[in-house]
This record gives C-alpha cells, structure tokens and sequence, in this order.
C-alpha cells in the first residue's frame, strides 16, 4: 500500500515561504534630484527591469525601465558590472605593461584601444615608429574596423529578430580575425602595438590570407548587405528610429560613426590626422537623417572606405625597420599628453600624465561607448520597450569600454 | 602646433589664465581657476573665434597635493586638441563646476570622476556613483587608495584596509608609511 499523496499545506514548517517584505528587493532610495525624479511613479507606470544578463544588451549591462503599458517613459541604465578598473590597474604598471591591460577594453576591436595608449606614450617619449609600422598599424586597424562594422551588422539584426545576418556577418569577422591571428597570435585581444613600433613585420600567411580575402571582399560584402539593405521589414522597422540632430549630438559628446549619421563630417583621421592617414585618400561617409538606418548606412558606407585603404597601403607600403630603436625600460620625462585616434564606434581617447618614472603617473582612458550610452536615454523616451533595444543596437556600445 | 590659436587665447582670456599657453605636437594647454572654468567654457563653445563645440573627454586627476580637473575639447576651426585644466582643487573637500549645461553629455562623465575621485559637481543633477556600488565609501582612484598586492608589499601590511571608512582627510593620515619600520 502506498501512502496517500497529502496536499501540501502552507502551514508546514518544512515549506518556508518568506515573508511578503522579503519577495522584492527593497526600492532604492533617491540620492540625487534626478533619481528621486526617476523613482516617483505616477498612475498607470511601472519599473521593469533589463539585465544584466539579456541577449540584446551586447554585454553585461542592466536598464531600469520606466513604463506605461508598452511605451518607454524613462529608464536608468546601472553600469558597473564589468568594472575592472583598468585605469588603475595601468598606473600600477609600466608603459609596456598599460597598453596590454587596455586590450579588454573593446574586445570587438582592440587593436583602437592599443592605438590610443601607444599615441600618447609616444607623444610622452617624443618617439615617432617607422614609416612601415605606422602603414602597418593603418593596415591592422582598418581590418579591425571592418571586423567591428559586420560584427555590428549582424548583431543589429539580430536585436530587431534577424538571425541569419549574424551567421554571415561572422563568415567574414572570422576570416580577419584568423588573419590578424596569423600576424599577431591571438584572436581577439592582439597586444600588437609598442611603444615605437609593432611586435613583428607582417608574415607570409598573413599577407596570402589578406591577398585572398581582399580579392573577394568587397562583393562579398555586398552581397551580404543585400540582405538587410533591401529587407524591406528591417527599413521600415529602423527608418525615423532615435533620431538624432547634429546640435544634439554634439552637446552630448556624440563622436564617431553616430555623429557623423547626423551629418556632422567629423573623423579623426581626417580633422586630427595621426599616422600616415593624411597621405591616404578616403572619403569621410556621412548622412543626414539621423536615425538608427543612418547610423547602420554610415558603418557600411566606411566598410567600404577601409577596403579602399588597405588597398592604398599595400600598394604604397615602404620596407624597413618596424621598431624605433628604444631602450627596454621606459622613462618618459614629466610631462602630459593626449592620444586619440578613431575607432569603429568614435573616438578613443587615452590622457597620459608621466611623472619620470617607469609607470604613468595618470592614466585616463575616453571610451566612446560609455558617452554613446546615454543617449538611450533620451532616444527611447515615448517609443515601445521593443525599441529600446534597436535603438541601443544602433548606437553599437560594447560594455567592456563602457564599464573599463 | 597651432600658433594663431595660443594668440587668441591669451588675448582673450588674459588675467584669467594662471600659466601662459602650453604648446606640444598637436596639443594646446591653458589653466583657469574653479572659478573662471565655467566662464572660460562657455566662451571657448560660443565665441565664433573658438568654436570649441566637442567635448572629447573631461576627467578627474589627482596629483597627491590637489585635484584637478581636465576637459579636452575639439574645433573645426583648429587642428589643436584644447586642454583646459582646473587645478587647485581640495583634496580633502573636492569641489568643481558642472559644464552639463554646457554639454547635456558631460554627466556621465562627471559622475565617474565623482565615483573615482570624490569631486563634486554643483550643477550635476544626477551626481551619484557609476561605476562601484552604492554603498561603496572609498573612491579607487585617489592617490591614497592602494591595490592590494601594493598594500601587502608595504609595511602597513594588514592594517591598511581598501576600503577605508571615513573622509577622504582621515585616509591621508594612515597612508605615510611607506618607508620600512626601522627608518
């Protein structure tokens, strides 16, 4: 005979059901003007929350959504949660050792987030690096553009339901990066750059993949692009999305491929030129709109750019050496400078104050992603939760630079 | 290097700046008082000579003795970067101007030189930690606050807590024992 199933009743001790206090998180309370603003619901509003960890927020990132049935009223987005300190882990580091704590940084292109310190050390050392490592820094960092852009492509589909894009958009962020593998020995975050130069010339099975990859990149890319370009769903879902206007971005720090989809021509390679970008020809893509179609048109449009530059470096490519001759140890005299070059998401900037010794005095690292999401914000105010994160997708932030 | 544009500026600004223009490569350096920051700010975004309208990056620096802070704005009439540096900050009560009205951008910004450095912003609505938790009390980028590993090399090993409860006055006490005990 078996036992009688019982019903459970809520007053067995064994079952412990906490108190009702003890269900939800207490709300937090104010500490500034704007968050006690944000907290004070009115009739019919709700907090929901997004994240950490959701599909669509490119990283480990948590929005506290104020809403109205569906529509956005507010949200505070919480960062942190990949707070690693990189700034000062670098201070407590020498100048070789802080270029590779800044790789993490932006893990979809980390060869901007080399640049940027490599720039300012360089300006601190009064050291230039030789004509073909600066062709072959253009080179690797250009790869990495295009790298970042159809990674973004896909991934933005993917925010607005799209899958197949970011199988594709794979096929050819993986060719590059097997390629920048080749030359660097990693895959993704490449410690390439020093201090004067790059670690190592370009090999043989670099240049017969890039050989390889660029005979058919650039229809290969458009084919791609038909897919999303001509779908007519993911126009009319991203078309008028975030609009954007220039005096808008521009006070709020916009730079980058999102600035320039307001058509604001700013880039830095062209208005603050750094390393033989001058002597390259390349146009400076912009559109006018300011949505979150621009945004993805522009980043195409500069796919389109780069491989029109990497042309122009094979092409003109000196030989020679591709280190300055320095000593191992190095000792800037005090002193401050400002690196800053442009990255696939905008400008990536790098603050370096020496002190004399081995070890920057001060290290401040600008992240153009952690300014980009802000602008979430203000964009999503009055549109449905779903946009939110196309709206997101389209800015293109990566959480590692924004939470440093 | 930009000469026309160090001209101007120490025409305009004059008694306001408390160095003469700094000039190196492709940088332009100029120091104001707390008090002028926001004057020189405005002029610098407004005027038609200047057009500083980019706000590149505005950070926190704290060099042991004051704090500072450093804005690096961008023009289309100059290849210069500008960097404007507020020095002369307290230490022990870090307080500065907000530019947000200036720049709507420059929030973020100043909540994370709150977060590491302790400054505060008057005119930030939302000056509240962004980076650490809300119950943090140290600020990670202070001079006086140590990384574990440097901590245990010194001989205040184990007495020294990272994080340190109390103003940032009663921090700089504890921290000047970096020489060894038989000194």
């Amino acid at each position: 005979m078996t036992t009688p199933l019982t019903k459970p009743s809520l007053d067995d001790p064994r079952i412990a059901i906490p108190a009702a206090s003890e269900w939800y998180e207490p709300a937090p309370t104010a500490q500034t003007e704007r968050q006690a603003e944000f907290l004070n619901l009115r009739d019919g509003e709700m907090f929901v929350n997004m994240g950490p960890q959701h599909p669509s927020t490119h990283g480990v990132l948590r929005i506290i959504v104020k809403v109205n049935g569906e529509q956005v009223v507010d949200l505070d987005p919480v960062l942190g949660y990949l707070h690693r300190g990189v700034e000062k882990l670098c201070e407590n580091a020498d100048y070789h050792q802080a270029i590779c704590y800044t790789d993490p940084l932006e893990y979809v292109a980390s060869l901007f987030c080399e640049a940027a310190p490599t720039a300012a050390f360089e300006k601190l050392m009064d050291v230039e690096a030789p004509r073909r490592a600066q062709y072959i820094r253009v080179l690797t960092m250009e790869l990495n553009r295009i790298a970042s852009h159809t990674l973004f492509q896909g991934w933005m589909a993917l925010d607005l339901g799209g899958i197949t894009p970011i199988l594709w958009s794979f096929i050819e962020r993986d060719e590059i990066v097997d390629m920048l593998a080749a030359l660097t020995g990693q895959k993704l975050l490449y410690n390439y750059y020093r201090i004067g130069g790059v670690n190592g010339d370009l090999n043989h099975e670099f240049m017969s993949r890039l050989g390889n990859w660029m005979s058919r990149a650039a229809a290969q890319i458009d084919s791609n692009l038909g897919l999303m370009n001509e779908n007519e769903i993911f126009v009319r879902r991203t078309r008028g999305l975030g609009r954007l206007d220039a005096a808008t971005a521009l006070r709020m720090g916009v730079t980058g491929p999102n600035l320039r989809a307001t058509g604001v021509p700013f880039d830095l390679r062209r208005d603050h030129p750094y390393l033989v970008y001058p002597e390259l020809e390349f146009n400076v893509p912009t559109r006018d709109e300011g949505d979150s179609l621009a945004r993805y048109m522009v980043r195409i449009d500069e796919i389109r750019e780069s491989i029109r530059i990497i042309d122009q470096v094979l092409h003109e490519m000196p030989d020679g050496p591709v280190m300055a001759k320095l000593p191992r140890l190095i000792r800037p005299r005090p002193g401050r400078a400002f690196g800053a070059v442009e990255g696939p998401r905008g400008a990536y900037g790098v603050y370096a104050i020496s002190d004399g010794t081995d070890q920057p005095f001060r290290m401040r690292i600008h992240d153009p992603s952690f300014v980009h999401l802000q602008l979430v914000g203000p964009l999503t105010r009055g549109n449905l939760i779903a946009d939110t994160m196309a709206v997101m997708a389209s800015l293109d932030p990566v959480m590692g630079g924004v939470d440093k | 290097m930009d000469r026309a544009l160090a001209t101007a500026l120490t025409e305009r600004f004059k008694s306001m700046l408390l160095a003469p223009v700094r000039q190196r490569f492709d940088e332009t350096e100029i120091r104001v008082s707390v008090a002028d920051a926001i004057e020189t700010m405005r002029a610098l975004h407004d005027e038609t000579e200047f057009v500083f309208e980019m706000l590149i990056d505005l950070c926190g620096v704290d060099t042991g003795e004051e704090m500072q802070v450093v804005y690096h704005l961008s023009s289309s009439r100059s290849g210069d970067w500008l960097r404007v540096i507020v020095p002369g900050i307290d230490r022990s009560a870090p307080r500065a101007n907000s530019i947000v009205s200036l720049w709507p951008g420059a929030e973020w910004m100043e909540r994370e030189a709150y977060d590491m450095f302790g400054i505060i912003f008057e005119g930030n609505r939302d000056l509240r930690r962004i980076y650490m938790p809300d119950d943090y009390v140290s600020h990670p980028l202070r001079k006086d606050f140590y990384l574990a590993d440097d901590a245990s090399r010194s001989p205040a090993a184990g007495v020294r807590n990272m994080e340190r409860v109390g103003t940032p006055v009663d921090a700089t006490r504890g921290t000047a024992l970096r020489k060894s005990p038989g000194a």
